[in-house]
């Protein structure tokens, strides 16, 4: 100390300070090596991981191709023009907004659509694109190249979208593709799979059965951010695996002829089936009216998708309900030959005798229920069909009983789902003494009258058109009753990446074909079955109620069916009868079975055969050689 | 005679002090670099640091006590100039604050905060630098703090709480130097020590501390599991980021947390954690030990003064010097709020660099006039 000072000492007071100091500077030391030291490794992955980001590369969906390898469905890329925040917020002062008016007035869209996208970006990272236009066309991406110096942010991305056939072809076999909900993410079943938010799945039809297969593995770019979710440079790829195209066993062909039929059918509401009886491959599935499953895949995230699907949700003629599995229908007289290989089976007709009354119906109790075809004497079993007499099946019931009846329906796997490849089928409701006391708790019993309207498909017997369509084939069959399903085969993909160790792997996935269930063997009796088919094929090509269809060449052997809506007595074309006929060609060698049901329009024969009829020429044309023309069946036939 | 002085002058000149705060300067520079290398921040500084040795030159070659004596003109000054800085127009805003004006040319802009400092600490000691026989008399405190209120109660007003924080401890410094009793110094620690956790106590169950107050000594108090995103972004990243450096640094130099952007203010506020990510705990430990040697130096010149007004002038400097370093490196580990206070020497700004350096100038021309009468 250089000068006096003699106040208290200030020596100490400057080593008390120096002290102060290295304490001080000794604490942020100390914390230093809890951070850096302790917890360094710590914090190195919290950094790590803030700044990597995996961002998924979508992996094309396989492709649905129809028997002759025609395309159904497909992932086409879709061009769409998005805005790049990356650029447009690099700079500073930049407003977004402002550029609503140039953009909605050069791409045609409306500017409130893109204040809302606008709006909704605000709290994203930037690496997330805003949407401009989805499905841009070439005009617009013109007007996109044209402009990229005035609008260096929009740019044109190519994604993956499915695409479905047209006017909604198919769309209830096919179903359609979405983004998988938050409920269906909480599901162990979705879960054990392996999906997660945000992916977008199969939600119906073959989409969602073979979703499995359809579905490709997506791949993921890692990539560095900054704190805004710029990228900055790409660390590491791995490629997507596409998904597996599959083949179902849908003619395109058939297809169009049978939705032709239902477009052109009073209603718009029906279905059409067609099925090989020999394996079960469906042909042909139509269902009316139809949707637009894109409306799904493409366009349910917007507005206007939303309300398109409201309006879906409450259009009376219910298009989103696939009618051929979950429609419920009253058999009418397509119930007949089914009732006559189980009488003849159990023994309550003979092929020797099966001759029962008409007389013009039945008087039970003192009710009399007539005939709707008159009176028919009494006719043999192969007149009843022929003619669809009521009052002959009456009598057949009351000798089966519903005993007999519920042995037929248990044969027939009425009272069970078919097991089509299709989710949400519903089973049967088929004639019982629940039923009955259920429906009519003030007269529970069940009377010979139940009885008799079981027989003739008026009951409270209401069926699946396919469950039905499947009963009838395995008549044409001889008993041998397939299971109905669309998965013909499914194609196989090749590994993706080289090293199998790494986690990024993507083994081959192995072509398969569909493993065909055996089918049920009905053991009816060859002299019996001859018996109920040769009065079917008199339906149409003898002197029965379709023999407006026949088709010379191409035996159909069929049954018409004109079913009673519930709702009787109110007039109107809404409550006319459902119009049935069901099918299988050639008669005595079965290549095709065909079922129509035309709702609420009339007499079978004049509806539902027709339609059958439509699909079978088109089935004509394609499997039998030109040169075999229908004038040389006729003259051979006249020989 | 004039050469032979220059050159006992030459020698005598403190190197060290000198030298240690161009390297400091300079790894600072590199490290403003590292923060933002597409910026021009860097080379800003470098230029500061030219213009800072000259003024440090120049302030050290002169006779503090000259300057002493002007100290009511120049303390007269700072205060017009904080009152300029809070005229809209003249004064500058950023972040809500006006503690700027705005410089012609290349310059930008300058902070008389951080100048105004080297005015109150040559008036706090021109005052107390009188001969001393006894304690610390009332009205001798209330002077002190009247020097010190005047501009502390100005920069409250652009408002900078964390400026006007640093301009405490030159008073704390200059009395606590002046005799003024222990056991009052002992009480008032004690007081604070215990004061803190009592108030914060009272303060959440009477609610007086409540919405981002609160918030901010939360998140203090339990980094881990404050508002990541919100009140609690600053510290978490700079935890994250100090951390990330490890023993020796980061090895992800390319992608670091400052040239991602996920740590703000990188290179004014944040320079240490930037630079705890590049050099990791060792490179660290360097730069805490330079700034020890640096200030037990100026402590080492204190005691060599050849008067008490000297002796204060750098006591006052060290005193500002290590708070900035406790408050900004606290804060940059987790363990103190967020107040935007620079490191001295080490974040880049023309006004910060500056006026450390005026102030080391001081420094220095005290212990070179240690001889001289």
């Amino acid at each position: 100390m250089k000068f006096v000072d003699d106040s208290q000492n200030l020596r100490l007071r400057l080593r008390i300070i120096q002290g102060l100091i290295l304490v001080m500077l000794s604490a942020l030391a100390v914390r230093l090596y809890v951070l850096q030291i302790v917890n360094g490794a710590r914090y190195a992955e919290i950094a790590e991981n803030q700044r990597i980001r995996l961002l998924p590369i979508p992996a094309p969906r396989g492709v649905i191709f129809d028997r002759n390898g025609h395309v159904l469905v497909d992932s086409r890329p879709i061009y769409s023009i998005i805005l790049s925040r990356e650029d447009t917020e690099a700079k500073k002062g930049f407003d977004r907004y402002s550029l609503i008016k140039p953009l909605s007035a050069a791409l045609k869209i409306d500017g409130e659509i893109l204040r809302e996208r606008f709006d909704q970006v605000k709290n994203q990272p930037a690496f997330e694109s805003i949407p401009i236009k989805e499905e841009a066309e070439p005009g617009d991406i013109a007007w996109v190249d044209a402009h990229q110096l005035e609008f260096p942010a929009l740019r044109v991305e190519q994604t993956p979208q499915r695409r479905y056939p047209a006017n909604g072809m198919l769309c209830h076999a096919l179903g359609y593709v979405g983004e998988i909900s938050p409920e269906q993410v909480k599901q162990q079943e979705y879960r054990d799979k392996g999906y997660k938010p945000g992916d977008i799945i199969g939600q119906d039809g073959v989409e969602a059965v073979y979703d499995g297969y359809l579905r490709g593995r997506d791949g993921y770019r890692k990539v560095i951010v900054d704190s805004r979710g710029h990228i900055q440079t790409e660390v590491e790829r791995v490629e997507p695996q596409s998904g597996q195209d599959i083949v179902i066993t849908i003619d395109f062909d058939l297809q169009q002829a049978a939705e032709e039929q239902l477009r052109k059918s009073p209603q718009g509401r029906g279905v059409v089936i067609a099925m090989d009886p020999n394996n079960g491959e469906i042909l042909a599935f139509a269902s009316a009216p139809t949707f637009d499953p894109n409306l799904f895949s493409q366009r349910i995230t917007t507005k206007e998708g939303r309300a398109e699907y409201q309006k879906l949700l409450t259009d009376p003629d219910r298009p989103l309900l696939n009618r051929a599995i979950q429609g419920r229908y009253p058999p009418g007289s397509t119930w007949k030959p089914l009732m006559a290989t189980a009488g003849l089976q159990q023994g309550a007709i003979s092929i020797d005798d099966s001759n029962l009354v008409c007389g013009g119906g039945i008087t039970i109790g003192n009710k009399f229920t007539r005939c709707m075809g008159g009176n028919h004497g009494s006719p043999d079993v192969h007149t009843a069909i022929e003619k669809s007499c009521d009052a002959y099946f009456y009598r057949l019931g009351l000798k089966m009983k519903l005993e007999g009846i519920q042995a037929m329906v248990d044969e027939f796997d009425l009272d069970k789902r078919t097991g089509i490849d299709l989710p949400h089928e519903i089973i049967s409701t088929t004639p019982s003494r629940e039923l009955k006391a259920k429906l009519y708790p003030s007269d529970p019993d069940w009377k010979d009258i139940d009885t008799v309207y079981s027989s003739f498909g008026q009951g409270e017997d209401v069926l699946t058109p396919i469950a039905l369509l499947r009963a009838h084939s395995a008549i044409g069959m001889r008993g041998k009753m397939y299971v109905p399903h669309f998965l013909k085969e499914v194609r196989g993909i090749a590994a993706v990446g080289n090293d199998s160790t790494r986690s990024d792997y993507r083994p081959a996935r192995p072509a398969r074909v569909f493993d065909r269930i055996e089918p049920k063997d009905l053991r009816i009796p060859r002299e019996q079955s001859d018996v109920v088919v040769k009065a079917m094929w008199s339906v149409v090509n003898e002197a029965g109620t379709a023999t407006g269809i026949k088709l010379v060449g191409f035996d159909i052997a069929g049954k018409t069916g004109t079913a009673q809506v519930v709702s009787l007595g109110k007039e109107g074309s809404e409550h006319r009868d459902h119009s049935w006929f069901v099918s299988y060609a050639p008669a005595f060698k079965p290549e095709i079975s065909c079922l129509a049901l035309i709702e609420n329009a009339g007499l079978g024969s004049r509806f539902g055969a027709p339609s059958v009829r439509a699909v079978y020429d088109v089935y004509y044309a394609k499997t039998r050689p030109a040169k075999e023309t229908p004038a040389n069946n006729i003259a051979m036939k006249i020989r | 005679m004039v050469a032979v002085l220059q050159r006992q002058k030459l020698r005598d000149f403190d190197w060290l002090i000198a030298l240690l705060a161009i390297a400091i300067v300079c790894f600072g520079a590199w490290e403003i670099r590292n923060a933002q290398p597409t910026e021009t921040f860097w080379q800003k500084q470098l230029i500061g640091l030219g213009i800072a040795l000259v003024a440090m030159v120049a302030i050290a070659f002169s006779d503090y006590r000259r300057l002493v004596d002007l100290a009511p003109v120049l303390y007269a000054f700072g205060l017009v100039l904080l009152v300029i800085v809070l005229i809209p127009g003249i004064g500058l805003k950023i972040n809500g604050q006006r503690c700027w004006i705005r410089l012609p040319g290349l310059l930008g802009q300058f902070q008389p905060s951080e100048f105004v400092k080297i005015p109150v600490v040559l008036m706090l000691a021109k005052y107390f630098g009188k001969h001393r026989s006894s304690i610390l008399s009332w009205k001798e405190f209330f002077i002190g703090c009247i020097i010190l209120g005047l501009p502390i109660v100005l920069i409250l007003l652009e408002p900078d709480v964390g400026q006007s924080l640093t301009y405490l401890p030159l008073l704390a410094i200059v009395l606590f130097l002046s005799s003024v009793r222990m056991w009052i110094v002992g009480v008032v620690l004690a007081s604070c020590i215990l004061a803190a956790p009592l108030a914060y106590t009272i303060g959440v169950k009477t609610g007086l501390l409540h919405g981002y107050k609160l918030e901010r000594i939360n998140v203090i108090l339990d980094p881990e599991n404050a508002d990541k995103r919100g009140f609690g972004y600053h510290t978490w990243q700079s935890m994250v980021t100090v951390g990330d450096g490890g023993l020796l640094g980061s090895r992800n130099s390319e992608f670091s947390q400052s040239s991602l952007k996920f740590l703000p203010e990188p290179h004014t506020d944040f320079i240490f954690a930037v630079t705890a990510e590049t050099t990791g705990f060792i490179g660290c430990l360097l730069l805490l030990a330079s700034y020890a040697v640096l200030l037990t130096r100026l402590i080492t010149d204190a005691r060599r003064s050849r008067d008490r007004t000297g002796m204060l002038v750098i006591m006052a400097i060290v005193g500002g010097l290590i708070f900035q370093i406790f408050i900004n490196v606290g804060m940059a580990l987790g363990f103190l709020p967020v107040i935007g206070v620079p490191l001295p020497l080490m974040s880049a700004g023309l006004s910060s660099v500056l006026a450390t350096f005026i102030a080391i100038g001081f420094a220095i021309s005290v212990q070179l006039r240690r001889f001289v009468n």
